[in-house]
């Protein structure tokens, strides 16, 4: 597919988007045809997916797509909000199936440069009558009808431009006879006859017309010009006047030489991209955020070349790799790193004297460790697009809920796996949707009288800590109520048993309820927020990448979402140290320092847990040969060595035997067949062949915290 | 309808001015700071433009700082959204950040060129201009 790709940006990535959608909702759809009926979750997910669907192609103006998405999401609405018993199953899946294909029916049209002119009518009458019984059996059992679920009409659209077959570019040439007079002006009746057929058009020499003196350098070194067009070489050849001319050279060229300009054809110290187009490398040009004043064009200096630029060059110089591929390589990166290991690790090299192979090893080293960063640079891409995103969210959510706020960006140069950053988009737009929507107050006097400013204010940070991104959304509204929460909670039944009290929860276990389908404090739901889908999706996708969701929250003073995400570095730093027989692994980034300490600064609880004053400080302390039971392990602290390891802020001393050394670890799964062990995160292969386990700080930490 | 058409390419000029002369008066600037300056002496002569059309590549001023002078003054002046004046971007540019910013800066209508006469229309009535 990547060479029939678009010259329409907006019109790939609404393909793009919704092609995903509804492969992703065929995927559910097969999967659940021979069951009684669709799961909560997938109820859920099949309205997510109408809804975006239904809002990418308002935008976009197919309007029979817009419409029939729309009639599906109503259905599941209802199902949604009313859970009607004795649905039929099958017709449903026929239903969403009938759309399914009429959708991709026309997105097929779509893709083919034809109008979407599908006739909807029939779906539409099809799916009403389907909602009307639905309706019918909601009332019949006795549910309450629940509002009406209701449709804005889009307010912005995009008018994709008329499709059209890709430029062409060429280079041309033509030398004049050396006799033929005036042939500056030949020249210019040149590029006004392929003006005509020209969405660019670049000469040299340029001033032809203002400078009689350009006839000579015409003659002598001949007339170049590039011209970007969708004509065939034929009618380029039919329209330049050949009368006085020697020879005409004709050359397809590729996009790049084309943006390069003269620059090495004739006279190297031309530079002629006349429109500005910010100098940015082409590579880079699809990440950059657009700012206004970008697209100035220069003014044109006389005698200087015009450009007729209605189209920009197509930017060739990005291929798009299969991720599979990129996986593969990623592994396989993570084999030689391991290989290195065992090579230069050998225990069949102890002890001997190898100036040539230290020399060579050290070479090799420093290779695999660049190649490895080539391919973390590959896969990684600033967060600065999906930011962007959130503050037209901001932007589009507070005007239509009239409310004044500020949005706060920090970091959004943070770079993450391009993998993560599929993941994220949907649940961090959840996240400030819900911040904006709920979280700050509606009525800017009751932030006042509250001592806050008038302007709402949400901050959005992302910063890299310990092998983990953070993305924060912290908003200074109302906060969490945990009174209602736990009560909402409670009426909805999903506490599991109904006589539980609020004290049997902790802050953290109440804010999570909001994570649970179904759940949705607000009385008042909008077009944006409040119907429930969302948290539980956002930790759903949080989840499937290794992430978690931390919710902190004040009453009147606001509340703070954290995403915490792993970098996926499948390749880490690594402190190697021993611990009886075992040897351990222990990221660097988490290492605080490596102490020496006696017996005397241990300090023991009467309940057998110890402490360690350091400096004054006390810190919990952790004997890795009783949390894993290991044997041969060093039981005084005066022999063994304290290092002090930090998560989270939040620090924790650990007693080992010794330290081997510090190298790069490929991290690899535990296996299935290992039972989860907390604490151990993973596990690795070490030069001379054994295993090492990698501890997980945090696990630690938790552990020691609940005793 | 009275539109302001904001266009430094002659071809995509003329054609516009043609096209959108059929709906009514339609002003013509060359760059965009001309635009702005247009867009001010309508509001300051109470007879304001009902449709603002913005090429996104101008000499001066960029079709995407027309845009957010245009809706900086209309807030500055208190003009509500539903009273403010409609704006649509008409530019070869249609990566989707491109479109993506303009829509952020608050414009109503972002197409594509070679622009689509029927869709074009379609926006036009759907914005209730014509």
């Amino acid at each position: 597919m990547a060479e029939e790709f678009n010259v329409d940006g907006m019109l790939d990535m609404f393909l793009y988007e919704s092609g995903q959608l509804l492969e992703k909702l065929e995927g559910i759809i097969l999967e659940k045809q021979d069951a009684d009926c669709f799961d909560d979750t997938d109820i859920n997910e099949i309205f997510r997916i109408m809804h975006t669907i239904k809002g990418s192609s308002g935008i976009m103006m197919y309007e029979n797509i817009t419409r029939v998405t729309h009639k599906l999401e109503d259905v599941f609405y209802y199902l949604r909000e009313s859970h009607p018993e004795n649905v039929p199953h099958l017709e449903l899946v026929e239903k969403v199936l009938a759309v399914s294909d009429f959708v991709n029916g026309e997105m097929d049209k779509i893709k083919d440069g034809e109008k979407p002119d599908g006739d909807e009518k029939e779906i539409l009458e099809d799916l009403d009558n389907f909602l009307k019984r639905i309706k019918g059996e909601i009332k019949e059992q006795g549910i309450r009808l629940p509002r009406e679920n209701k449709h804005e009409e889009p307010t912005q659209f995009y008018i994709a431009p008329v499709a059209s077959e890709d430029s062409k570019f060429y280079r041309i040439v033509i030398h004049y006879r050396n006799d033929t007079q005036m042939s500056n002006i030949r020249a210019y009746s040149a590029t006004y006859a392929l003006k005509e057929i020209a969405e660019d058009l670049l000469y040299t020499p340029e001033d032809i017309i203002s400078n009689e003196e350009s006839a000579n350098v015409i003659l002598s070194e001949g007339f170049y010009m590039l011209l970007q067009t969708k004509s065939e070489k034929d009618e380029i050849l039919s329209l330049i006047d050949s009368a006085e001319a020697n020879q005409i050279d004709i050359e397809r060229i590729t996009a790049e030489q084309f943006i390069k300009g003269f620059g090495g054809v004739t006279q190297p110290e031309e530079q002629k991209i006349v429109i500005d187009l910010g100098e940015e490398p082409p590579a880079e040009k699809k990440e950059k955020a657009v700012t206004p004043g970008e697209y100035v064009i220069k003014a044109k200096e006389t005698g200087k070349g015009k450009t007729l630029a209605k189209n920009q060059p197509k930017q060739q110089s990005i291929i798009s790799i299969n991720v599979e591929k990129m996986d593969m390589l990623m592994d396989l990166i993570g084999e030689i790193v391991i290989a290195e290991a065992v090579v230069l690790q050998n225990p069949d090299l102890n002890g001997m004297d190898l100036p040539n192979f230290q020399k060579a090893s050290a070479q090799l080293a420093k290779i695999t460790t660049e190649l490895q960063e080539v391919i973390m640079s590959m896969r990684m891409m600033p967060l600065t697009n999906v930011f962007q995103k959130m503050r037209r969210i901001v932007f589009d959510v507070s005007k239509k809920l009239g409310k004044e706020i500020e949005l706060e960006v920090i970091g959004e140069t943070t770079e993450v796996d391009k993998n993560i950053i599929e993941h994220i988009s949907d649940p961090l737009m959840h996240l400030v949707r819900n911040s904006v929507d709920h979280g700050i107050e509606t009525d800017a006097e009751e932030r006042v009288a509250l001592g806050k400013s008038a302007k709402g204010k949400i901050t959005l940070e992302a910063r890299n800590e310990g092998g983990k991104v953070y993305i924060i959304v912290r908003d200074d509204g109302k906060g969490l109520d945990k009174q209602k929460l736990f009560e909402k909670a409670r009426d909805k039944g999903l506490l599991g048993s109904k006589d539980k009290e609020i004290t049997d929860y902790t802050d953290n276990e109440i804010y999570r309820f909001i994570t649970l389908p179904g759940f949705s404090t607000k009385e008042q739901v909008t077009e944006y927020s409040g119907r429930g889908v969302g948290m539980d999706v956002v930790v759903k996708n949080i989840q499937s990448i290794g992430g978690r969701l931390e919710i902190s929250s004040e009453l009147n003073k606001g509340s703070e979402m954290r995403l915490v995400i792993p970098l996926t570095l499948a390749i880490i730093n690594g402190i190697v140290i021993q611990a009886g027989n075992s040897s351990f692994v222990i990221e660097t980034s988490s290492v605080k320092e490596f102490v020496r300490l006696t017996e005397n600064s241990i300090v023991t609880e009467p309940d057998g847990e110890e402490y360690i004053i350091l400096r004054g400080e006390a810190y919990p302390f952790l004997r890795l040969s009783r949390r894993f039971e290991l044997d041969n392990a060093l039981e005084k602290v005066d022999d063994g060595i304290v290092m002090v390891l930090e998560h989270e802020n939040t620090q924790v001393c650990v007693l080992i035997d010794k330290l081997v050394r510090e190298q790069e670890i490929v991290v690899k799964p535990i296996p299935s067949y290992v039972k989860k062990v907390k604490g151990i995160s993973g596990c690795t292969q070490l030069g001379d062949g054994s295993i090492a386990l990698i501890l997980d700080i945090g696990g630690l930490i938790h552990d020691e915290e609940r005793g | 309808m009275k539109t302001l058409l904001a266009e430094d390419d002659f071809a995509s000029r003329k054609f516009m001015d043609k096209y959108l002369s059929q709906y009514g008066e339609c002003d013509v600037t060359v760059d965009g700071e001309e635009a702005v300056d247009a867009y001010m002496m309508a509001l300051e002569d109470g007879e304001p433009y009902d449709l603002v059309c913005l090429d996104v590549m101008m000499p001066v001023l960029d079709g995407y700082q027309v845009l957010k002078a245009i809706r900086d003054i209309e807030a500055e002046r208190g003009i509500t959204k539903d009273q403010r004046v409609k704006i649509i971007m008409t530019t070869a540019l249609n990566e989707e950040r491109n479109v993506k910013k303009a829509f952020e800066l608050g414009c109503e209508a972002y197409s594509g060129k070679p622009i689509d006469v029927d869709r074009f229309e379609q926006v036009l009535r759907k914005l209730g201009l014509i």
